[in-house]
């Protein structure tokens, strides 16, 4: 591991040597394993005009679509699209693997839906895709996640031609 | 803090600052799988938010 710092005081931690068989070691079976090394995609466009999307495992969805199942022994391989457009009243929360008392009460500490609208307002960044897209953590076949969910949404994602995809966990 | 990636409820700023440095860090990458510790603990951004009385009422 190396460690630096950024020009704002963050600590730049680099975990990528050994990070697959530490978590494979401590979590055996669940986790998919991956000894290739994944190179950067740098931006290729100034981030005021890149077109940017969301992917999140907070199983956020609008009201009213197919909730998740939430309880099935092996877990959800569906994903759900969330407009962009939407208010945080448009969409609801179906997922059990995670605290959800604060993004109850402001779905942005999960799902920053109104921050990065608000970065576009500005001309933070481009512009958002129409969708972003979210499913839920809970999956215990990583084969299958990979060969199914994984695909599926990158099929959807790419498909909006975002230049950048912020990614979060819940 | 899980569930609450970016911050705390109605801390705008805070939930700001998060993607922000994200953007940031993506920009100015140059080295795949680095990770970013922005130096903030859950503990503070809890304290911020009484002390500047975030409330539902205040954010509709």
């Amino acid at each position: 591991m190396t460690v630096a710092s950024d020009t704002n005081g963050g600590e730049i931690r680099q975990l990528r040597p050994g990070l697959w068989e530490t978590v494979n070691e401590r979590y055996p079976g669940s986790m998919i394993t991956k000894s290739d090394f994944v190179p950067l995609a740098t931006l290729s466009v100034p981030l005021n005009e890149a077109r940017v999307t969301f992917v999140s495992t907070a199983g956020i969805q609008p009201r009213g679509t197919m909730p998740f199942d939430t309880v099935h022994p092996v877990g959800d391989y569906s994903f759900r699209r969330v407009p962009s457009s939407s208010r945080p009243d448009d969409l609801e929360i179906h997922q059990l693997k995670y605290p959800t008392f604060g993004a109850e009460r402001d779905l942005n500490v999960i799902f920053p839906i109104e921050r990065l609208r608000e970065l576009v307002s500005e001309k933070v960044i481009g512009e958002l895709t129409p969708d972003f897209f979210s499913f839920i953590g809970y999956n215990m076949d990583p084969e299958r996640l990979e060969r199914t969910l994984a695909e599926d949404i990158a099929d959807a994602v790419c498909e909006q031609r975002p230049d950048l995809a912020l990614l979060s966990p819940a | 803090m899980m569930g609450h990636h970016f911050g705390v409820p109605f801390h705008r700023e805070l939930q700001r600052r998060i993607i922000l440095e994200a953007l940031s860090f993506i920009s100015s990458a140059t080295e795949s799988g680095a990770v970013l510790k922005i130096p903030i603990t859950w503990a503070q951004a809890r304290n911020q938010a009484k002390a500047l009385g975030l409330t539902e009422e205040q954010n509709r």
